[in-house]
């Protein structure tokens, strides 16, 4: 059963954004970046399916040389083998480009399972799992939070909202998107860390993948950013701000006069 | 191509999924700029009674219907849809920001080669080209995307992005017969599960009060229960602690969890990503803490604190004991 993960870093989203000047993008400069959440997940998810079956873990990402880091963790984590496609857009924002990419990157290694997370934390798309399975021909099931292998087939629990899951199957080899929470992720053992730091990571050009250049895996329309900005404050709270007692002070006056807080 | 908007319906245990009415509303005025109409495909078999309550909208419903479509699988729709979208010729196609969606949208822009741009909160049309407005970086920062040219395009729009169409008149169905060739469906559908619940239902609790990964550590829990105790209310959480298991999953507010309206609801270290936010958002009074200023939260409270609620929680807690 060899599996191949689709990684993706991206800035964290925990951090407080600025507008570039041209309002075109972020201010990149300062960012701190991480592995998408639930890229962790199908990472840890491909790792534990090759602990049951056997074969082997590819990671691969399309990003700049920062997400070497990234691939070495992975490494670290339980990955065989890690690929880079350098195509290095700090924005890509279609992901059809980028799914074009890793079609023809993965077409080169064997697999019986592609596993990417849901959505990434950045763009928040979702489209990256589905555009890569269709470019492959490869079925697909998306938000999947349980899978179990059987044979030449995986039983996949999808869920679907409100709480409920659909459950399907699969004939491998398929596209698999994870959603948040389908497993715990493992921490990197030290001495993994340090055979992950002198692996190699395999880099791949253009030309690599057949192509005279990126612009060949271009989607065939222009896609592009005409404005980033701070969302329209319409519906913005009333903010209470100072001193931690004041701020206290005031809303626990406001509970007592909605009649939230009936007590002593 | 023509100006037709085309709208794909989801339903499910025989209802319709709000998004479809969501849909329309929005279509209607894109509709008028692109000079077409609004059409929604319904798919399933046996679906006349969602077909017809589409049409209360006013809108042309084409019901596509083969035993083949019973339960959705993505090959069965996408030989369905493609069939359709190619004798359409919609400007536009749009579907749900949905599991459904995830599935499906990206099926469809593979198979005949067109643009997708999923999670849209809005779509607008300014002459050839469409713009979509996204939210990106956990809701922080709003994008606008140009789709050049006048190409037509698969696009998914959040839950909720659109208030409900009225009814209107005027509407129409269309039943077709699907031709699906059932060996050519892979991915096979099983079964639909709903989780045991052992649990108390936060949905009809009068007080809310949430934990999010603001509150760092599962020991913190206690403060929020016991904040919660002293306004009569419950304990909900946000995703991330349930997945984590600090609290069970019937605690879950959010799209893939419960949807609470409550009198009060306080936002404990949850930023208000939307997954959350879907699930709380019609709350009467929304309190949100939270110690970045930036986080969508307070786009969608009533009243905002910026600090750790590790520290504002007690001082509220011992100013309500004081009685001051």
């Amino acid at each position: 059963m060899n599996v191949i993960v689709c990684l993706k870093q991206i800035p964290n989203p925990d951090l407080q954004f600025r507008i570039a000047a041209d309002g075109k993008d972020i201010v990149r400069e300062g960012v701190t970046f991480k592995t998408n959440s639930t890229d962790e997940f199908a990472l840890e998810e491909a790792v534990r399916i090759k602990e049951k079956h056997g074969g082997k873990v590819t990671a691969i990402t399309v990003g700049p040389p920062r997400t070497v880091q990234m691939l070495r963790e992975a490494m670290a984590k339980g990955a065989d083998e890690a690929v880079r496609v350098a195509y290095d857009d700090p924005a890509a924002v279609d992901p059809m480009q980028v799914s074009r990419m890793l079609a023809a990157a993965v077409k080169a290694i064997p697999h019986d399972l592609i596993l990417t997370g849901v959505q990434s934390d950045d763009y928040a798309y979702s489209e990256t799992g589905g555009l890569l399975a269709g470019t492959l021909g490869h079925p697909h099931a998306s938000v999947v939070t349980k899978i179990e292998i059987q044979g030449k087939e995986a039983k996949v629990w999808r869920e679907l909202e409100g709480g409920i899951n659909e459950v399907c199957s699969l004939p491998l080899p398929a596209v698999v998107t994870v959603q948040y929470g389908m497993n715990t992720p493992r921490f990197a053992p030290l001495p993994a860390i340090m055979r992950a730091a002198k692996a190699t990571i395999k880099e791949l050009q253009a030309k690599d993948l057949g192509a005279a250049s990126w612009d060949a895996f271009a989607a065939g329309y222009s896609l592009r950013v005409r404005s980033v900005s701070p969302p329209e404050a319409k519906g913005r709270a009333e903010m209470i701000t100072g001193k931690v007692e004041d701020v206290a002070k005031a809303v626990a006056t406001l509970l007592r006069e909605k009649g939230f807080y009936r007590g002593a | 191509m023509g100006g037709d908007i085309l709208i794909v319906a989801e339903h499910r245990d025989g209802k319709l999924l709000s998004t479809a009415a969501e849909a329309v509303r929005r279509a209607r005025e894109l509709a008028v700029k692109s000079g077409g109409k609004v059409i929604v495909a319904v798919l399933g078999s046996g679906v006349d009674a969602q077909a017809q309550s589409l049409a209360s909208f006013g809108v042309e419903v084409l019901q596509v219907e083969s035993p083949h479509l019973k339960d959705f699988t993505p090959d069965g729709y996408a030989q369905a849809l493609t069939a359709i979208v190619a004798a359409v010729s919609p400007r536009l196609v749009l579907l749900g920001h949905t599991a459904t969606g995830f599935d499906l949208a990206p099926r469809l822009a593979t198979e005949l080669g067109r643009p997708l741009v999923q999670g849209c909160v809005d779509v607008d049309l300014d002459g050839a080209k469409l713009l979509l407005s996204r939210k990106i970086l956990n809701d922080k920062v709003l994008m606008q995307l140009e789709l050049g040219g006048d190409a037509p395009a698969i696009l998914t729009f959040r839950p909720a992005a659109w208030k409900p169409a009225e009814p209107a008149a005027g509407g129409s169905v269309k039943r077709i017969e699907a031709t699906i060739d059932p060996a050519k469906i892979r991915r096979r559908f099983l079964a639909i599960e709903a989780p045991q619940v052992q649990d108390i239902d936060i949905a009809a609790a009068d007080i809310v009060v949430s934990a999010g990964r603001g509150i760092q550590k599962k020991e913190n829990l206690k403060l929020i229960e016991e904040f919660a105790k002293m306004l009569g209310g419950v304990v909900g959480a946000s995703r991330p602690l349930t997945d984590s298991d600090w609290l069970p999953k019937t605690r879950q507010v959010g799209q893939s969890g419960k949807s609470v309206r409550p009198k009060l609801y306080v936002a404990c270290g949850i930023s208000g990503a939307m997954q959350h936010v879907a699930g709380m958002k019609d709350s009467a009074f929304i309190i949100a803490i939270n110690t970045d200023p930036t986080a969508p939260i307070f786009e969608v409270a009533h009243v905002g604190v910026v600090g750790d609620v590790l520290q504002v929680l007690p001082a509220v807690m011992k100013e309500l004991k004081s009685g001051a």
